[in-house]
């Protein structure tokens, strides 16, 4: 990656885990990452590969087991003080994936977009903050007068985009996305991911963009890591994974994507990912195939990586 | 698909279906005819709130408490069941004839319940009536099991023995929806509809359910409806396509005719959403506005008030139906001889080149 690009955020050999006893299982296993300013940076996997806890990581929701998250190079992992808290509360913010489930339903839409303000007291007076969530419902689309109603009388794209006023209000610099299209109809769809690319252009936005939806990633994202099982198998930037995907895993889900061309579906050969393939007999390694680009080896990997 | 030469299973004719919602009246569907022919598989697509799920429930007798089918008939092997009003009516054509899948595998299988278990209650439920006229006794269990057995082998699941004593919450996603594929084909249904099938599940396991219920359709000679909004699943298993919008079809044809050839304005936006499309850096298209209330009533063309290439006559009358070819009609003025011509947006003819640049490929070869 170029010298002169600025990490946001670094991820660096993260290992979550659940439960405890002998029902520990692994969500996360080893992984690391650099997310760039400005870039959106894409995380696909399918359902229980850990995307999801990756994100609520980088959240703070979920402890670290082992390693450590750096926001600008300081540490947010594990106790950090008080004053750095709030800085992180402010500048990292997350949109959810079910915006019927995620807004307070007996909340004035007023109290749900101004609510991170509140929490940290940073809007001054009374009138500053009115004025603040009029300008964050102008800037998603939505009307001031909006502000006075409550959730229920919004269509599911009008309520992702209150989701979405409710994080731009707090001026965040890294926005971790999970999901936020998947629950919408296909034509507000469109809409969503179009306001987010703006909001991104206008305010410098860097966005860590949770999908399984690979057309929609392929078509938003900048970079992009394939996640299977709690760890990174390929990463690249996403042009260049589309245009050579290396991992067998990465290979059978590109593979799988549907196409609206009714001849390519019907002589596509889906490939099917066997984890068995992998040999026991080296350890994986992470490998640089071409600039940017990388995969880990474990083609001639130990089994119990992947089991 | 020679389509005049094959039979029709089933046969909508001007339904129109309503709905009362807190003392008020909707129209849920206007007016829509639609044909299913014999081992086809139709493809219902659109938004949210169009109609799709109500419409095709309708032929199953499954429509909430607060809705009828106002008129039209819905013509089942020569009877109209859109006049079947009690349970036992219904249970000759539910499940029997006429089959579903749902979107959510967690919330059609009883999590109490074995999976095996309710395989079997399926298979007693209507195999006995269709054997009522050899032997008056139910089937034995031991029978039942066997049949349950085999249709879990069918399904694609792996070890049907131990999975037989499992439950719902032990599986898989993709497991769990071939179990509730087990269910819908354990009594050999004539019709199976498959609402967003594979909606909720990851892309590779989306490619083996529909793999399975292709297969499935080959070998028992099925009649599959898809009720979809993604467009990418529809052009892999879809031979025909109805596009409905706000209550009505308004665009109907072969597959290709549908993806090479789209008509209908909708049609067109619908297809330039998709972000397979979209170029990288440029916004996605997106159809302005939101859909018509039901409430009222519809003047003109639906569609129109979204529709950039609206004439005046769309905000006026209702546009009959146009024939493009004998499989494939659209309902929009656009195709009126006196309409001006109108050329689609590029990206519908990107689709359009993608196959001729392959083609070209292939030639080369």
């Amino acid at each position: 990656m170029p010298a002169d690009r600025e990490k946001l955020l670094e991820i660096e050999n993260i290992t979550v885990r659940f439960g405890s006893g002998r029902k520990k299982v692994t969500a996360v296993r080893n992984v690391s990452f650099d997310i760039y300013k400005g870039e959106t940076f894409g995380l696909v996997g399918e359902s229980g590969s850990g995307k999801t806890t990756i994100g609520r990581a980088v959240m703070r929701i979920n402890e670290l087991e082992e390693g450590e998250i750096r926001y600008k190079g300081a540490r947010i992992s594990g106790k950090i003080p008080k004053e750095m808290d709030r800085e992180v509360v402010k500048n990292i913010q997350m949109i959810f994936q079910d915006p019927t489930a995620s807004l307070n339903d007996r909340a004035k839409v007023d109290y749900i977009v101004s609510e991170g303000l509140h929490n940290l007291k940073i809007y001054g007076s009374e009138e500053k903050r009115r004025k603040i969530v009029e300008r964050a419902l102008l800037d998603v689309g939505l009307l001031p007068e909006f502000a006075d109603r409550f959730p229920h009388e919004f269509s599911g794209g009008q309520r992702q985009r209150i989701g979405i006023a409710r994080v731009i209000v707090m001026e965040p610099e890294l926005i971790v996305a999970d999901e936020p299209i998947s629950a919408l109809d296909v034509s507000v769809r469109a809409q969503v991911l179009n306001l987010m690319r703006t909001l991104q252009r206008e305010k410098g936005l860097t966005y860590l963009f949770i999908a399984h939806d690979l057309s929609v990633v392929r078509f938003f994202t900048d970079r992009l890591a394939v996640i299977y099982k709690g760890a990174i198998v390929e990463l690249a930037p996403t042009e260049k994974l589309f245009a050579n995907p290396l991992h067998p895993y990465t290979r059978a889900l590109l593979s799988a994507i549907p196409q609206p061309d009714p001849e390519y579906e019907r002589h596509k050969k889906v490939e099917t990912y066997d984890p068995s393939l992998h040999h026991a007999a080296d350890a994986p390694e992470w490998t640089e195939i071409e600039p940017e680009h990388f995969v880990r080896i474990d083609i001639f990997g130990p089994k119990s990586e992947n089991a | 698909m020679d389509y005049r030469q094959t039979e029709i299973v089933l046969s909508a004719r001007d339904v129109v279906i309503k709905f009362t919602l807190r003392g008020k009246t909707l129209t849920a569907i206007r007016g829509v005819s639609l044909d299913l022919y014999k081992g086809e598989s139709l493809a219902i697509v659109g938004e949210s709130g169009s109609g799709k799920s109500v419409f095709t429930k309708s032929f199953m007798g499954m429509l909430d408490a607060n809705g009828w089918v106002d008129s039209g008939e819905i013509l089942y092997e020569g009877k109209n069941i859109a006049r079947y009003k009690t349970e036992k009516e219904w249970l000759e054509i539910r499940g029997k004839e006429i089959a579903m899948v749902f979107q959510d595998p967690m919330t059609s299988l009883n999590p109490l319940k074995t999976v095996g278990l309710q395989i079997r209650e399926t298979v007693e439920l209507h195999r006995k009536t269709a054997n009522a006229a050899l032997t008056v006794s139910a089937l034995k269990a031991s029978e039942t099991k066997a049949i349950a057995l085999e249709i879990l082998r069918d399904v694609g699941i792996t070890e049907p023995e131990r999975r037989y004593n499992q439950y719902p919450h032990e599986l898989s996603g993709g497991m769990r929806q071939r179990v509730v594929i087990a269910v819908a084909v354990a009594c050999r249904p004539n019709v199976l509809i498959c609402d967003e099938p594979t909606t909720a599940l990851d892309v590779t396991i989306q490619a083996q359910i529909l793999a399975l219920l292709r297969r499935l359709q080959e070998k028992y000679r099925l009649t599959i409806v898809y009720i979809t909004h993604d467009l990418g699943v529809v052009a892999n298993v879809a031979d025909r396509i109805a596009v409905m919008y706000a209550g009505d079809v308004v665009e109907c044809g072969a597959c290709d005719e549908i993806f090479y050839d789209p008509q209908h304005p909708y049609t067109w936006a619908l297809l330039s959403s998709l972000p397979q499309l979209g170029v990288k850096g440029e916004p996605l298209f997106a159809i302005r506005g939101a859909p018509p209330s039901l409430y009222k009533e519809i003047r003109g063309d639906a569609f129109a008030p979204r529709n950039p290439y609206a004439l005046l006559i769309d905000f006026e009358e209702r546009p009959p139906w146009f024939e493009v070819s004998p499989t494939h009609k659209a309902r929009t003025w656009l195709l009126d001889p006196r309409a001006p011509r109108v050329t689609p947006p590029p990206l519908i003819a990107r689709i359009r080149e993608r196959r001729e640049r392959r083609e070209a490929a292939d030639d080369a070869r």
